[in-house]
């Protein structure tokens, strides 16, 4: 993307708006943070966030960058199936719902997904577990902060590394001061910008190009991306599904969401986003399909969207793009800011090095942990060392393979530990080597399947008979 | 199996309508939960 020219403002409008939002962001994270002086009110939002702000924070953060910018990119490149198999990245969130409802019942006081696989399946089965996640969770970290340097030098002309680092503070500053409630006020923001913004853009489009043109122009030079039989992008239709279900499933974003929502609302909050994130990167999208009707060339399939956008619009249109592209960023990067550092504070810090630590202690060092991580990310961003995309596949393996164990582990008595531990290994194992040995677009795919395999045959073989109230840590140290 | 453009402009305006709705819907949501102190 730095080879070609794509910046469709001047850099000066870009420093204009990022300065402008920094100090919106930053005010609304120390005024929601000032009164977080508990743990739980730092880390999970007071355990009480409402069904307005627990729909729009669980659409904020699956709207990313990716979302935005590589909904058209594949509507460019494999067509009607492109936007509809990103579409279907919302079944996870669906998905996710009863899970969500399960587990605020069965942890009431729990904080992270780690919790509950180390009380469910034990220390061996957590620190697997615990090397997946981190793993995931620091490389969609990296991949967020490096999309931020790459989108902002494509769109402005700002350097990377200033654009990167950028972002970086902002989203760090934030959440640091106010903790999830920030984040999850901020996320209500950004999902209103980010709604209408795509939708000013789809309507703009239909108005100045019309679907008939649209339709006709990609028939001509284009016409496999009218086809509903493209081979490519009905593989990529299954395992995007599955990644984005693995995704979901495993990751502490959503687990702190769930132990954040009050009684009751998780089920219904994460439906709700799940349905309005469905039609989220047909609209995104299908704007790169007026690409031969405008006489657009692209240079770089990724700046489709805003290219589209800055040509129907002008600079509006890219002002526009800018605005809706800065708070996709942010409402992810801050999210898994706040649940990776939850993870590493409870699961590494208190699990692994201070045991003893009491909830105060916590709180202090909550703060300190999402700097370290801030910096650490920032440090693996600089040299930029893979693309975005690689490095998001990369995790496919890693991450499928823990669907089956948390599913089964929620709901069945009989999945055990050692099933669960060989199911996240094996899946992973093979998830990896099918990515080498056939293509990216099989790993999540491969790793689900083996660690599905696993997970049943354990449970044939060597059933466990788990008690559900071992995983509610309050009722447990109350009876010992 | 090509798609025609009418089948192309209910797909999009489909999803065009769910993401009208979206924002309306929360801001609905949001007062509703404010008058009751319940947004956090």
């Amino acid at each position: 993307m730095n080879n070609v020219n794509t910046a469709i403002l001047d850099s000066d409008t870009g420093w204009l708006i990022l300065a402008g939002f920094s100090v919106i962001w930053i005010w609304l994270g120390w005024f929601w943070g000032r009164k977080a002086r508990q743990l739980d009110d730092f880390m999970l939002a007071g355990r009480n966030v409402g069904m307005a702000l627990g729909v729009a924070t669980a659409m904020a953060t699956w709207v990313t960058s990716n979302t935005t910018m590589a909904a058209p990119q594949l509507a460019l490149q494999l067509g009607i199936w492109g936007m509809l198999g990103y579409s279907l990245g919302s079944v996870g969130l669906m998905l996710f719902a009863p899970l969500a409802k399960r587990i605020h019942t069965l942890m009431p006081t729990g904080y992270t997904s780690g919790d509950f696989i180390r009380l469910r399946y034990g220390i061996t089965a957590w620190r697997v577990f615990l090397v997946i996640s981190l793993f995931y969770g620091i490389g969609w970290l990296i991949s967020l902060g490096m999309a931020g340097g790459v989108l902002i030098h494509a769109l402005t002309g700002i350097d990377y590394r200033l654009g990167m680092s950028i972002i970086l503070a902002i989203c760090v500053t934030y959440t640091l001061l106010g903790g999830l409630r920030a984040v999850i006020g901020t996320d209500f923001i950004q999902t209103i910008i980010i709604l209408v913004g795509i939708v000013a853009l789809a309507w703009l489009a239909i108005d100045k190009v019309g679907f008939e043109a649209m339709h006709a122009s990609v028939l001509e030079e284009r016409p496999e991306l009218l086809n509903l039989l493209m081979p490519a992008a009905i593989m990529f239709l299954f395992n995007n599904l599955l990644f984005g279900v693995g995704e979901i499933f495993h990751s502490n974003v959503w687990w702190s969401r769930a132990f954040a929502f009050r009684q009751g609302v998780g089920f219904k909050a994460y439906l709700v986003a799940g349905i309005f994130w469905m039609p989220i990167p047909i609209v995104a999208g299908f704007v790169a399909l007026a690409t031969p009707a405008l006489g657009l060339n692209i240079p770089a399939a990724d700046m489709v969207g805003p290219m589209v956008a800055a040509k129907l619009l002008g600079v509006g249109g890219a002002i526009l793009v800018f605005i809706v592209v800065f708070s996709a960023l942010a409402s992810s990067l801050d999210s898994l800011l706040a649940a990776t550092s939850d993870l590493v504070l409870q699961d590494i810090y208190r699990g692994h090095l201070r045991p003893g630590a009491s909830k105060e202690q916590l709180r202090k060092v909550a703060r300190w942990v999402i700097l370290l991580l801030g910096i650490v990310t920032w440090l693996l961003c600089l040299p930029r060392m893979t693309t975005l995309a690689a490095l998001l596949h990369f995790t496919g393996a890693f991450v499928a393979s823990t669907i089956w164990p948390i599913v089964a582990g929620l709901y069945l008595r009989k999945a055990s530990s050692n099933g669960a531990t060989l199911a996240m290994l094996s899946g992973t194992i093979m998830g990896l080597w099918s990515y080498f040995a056939i293509g990216f677009y099989v790993a999540a795919l491969v790793s689900a399947v083996v660690s599905m395999l696993v997970v049943l045959i354990y449970m044939a073989i060597r059933p466990d008979d788990f008690e559900w109230k071992s995983l509610n840590e309050a009722v447990e140290e109350k009876s010992s | 199996m090509i798609v025609s453009s009418g089948f192309l402009s209910v797909m999009v305006m489909l999803a065009l309508l769910i993401t009208v709705a979206a924002p309306i819907v929360l801001i609905v949501l949001w007062f509703m939960d404010w008058k009751k102190g319940r947004l956090w």
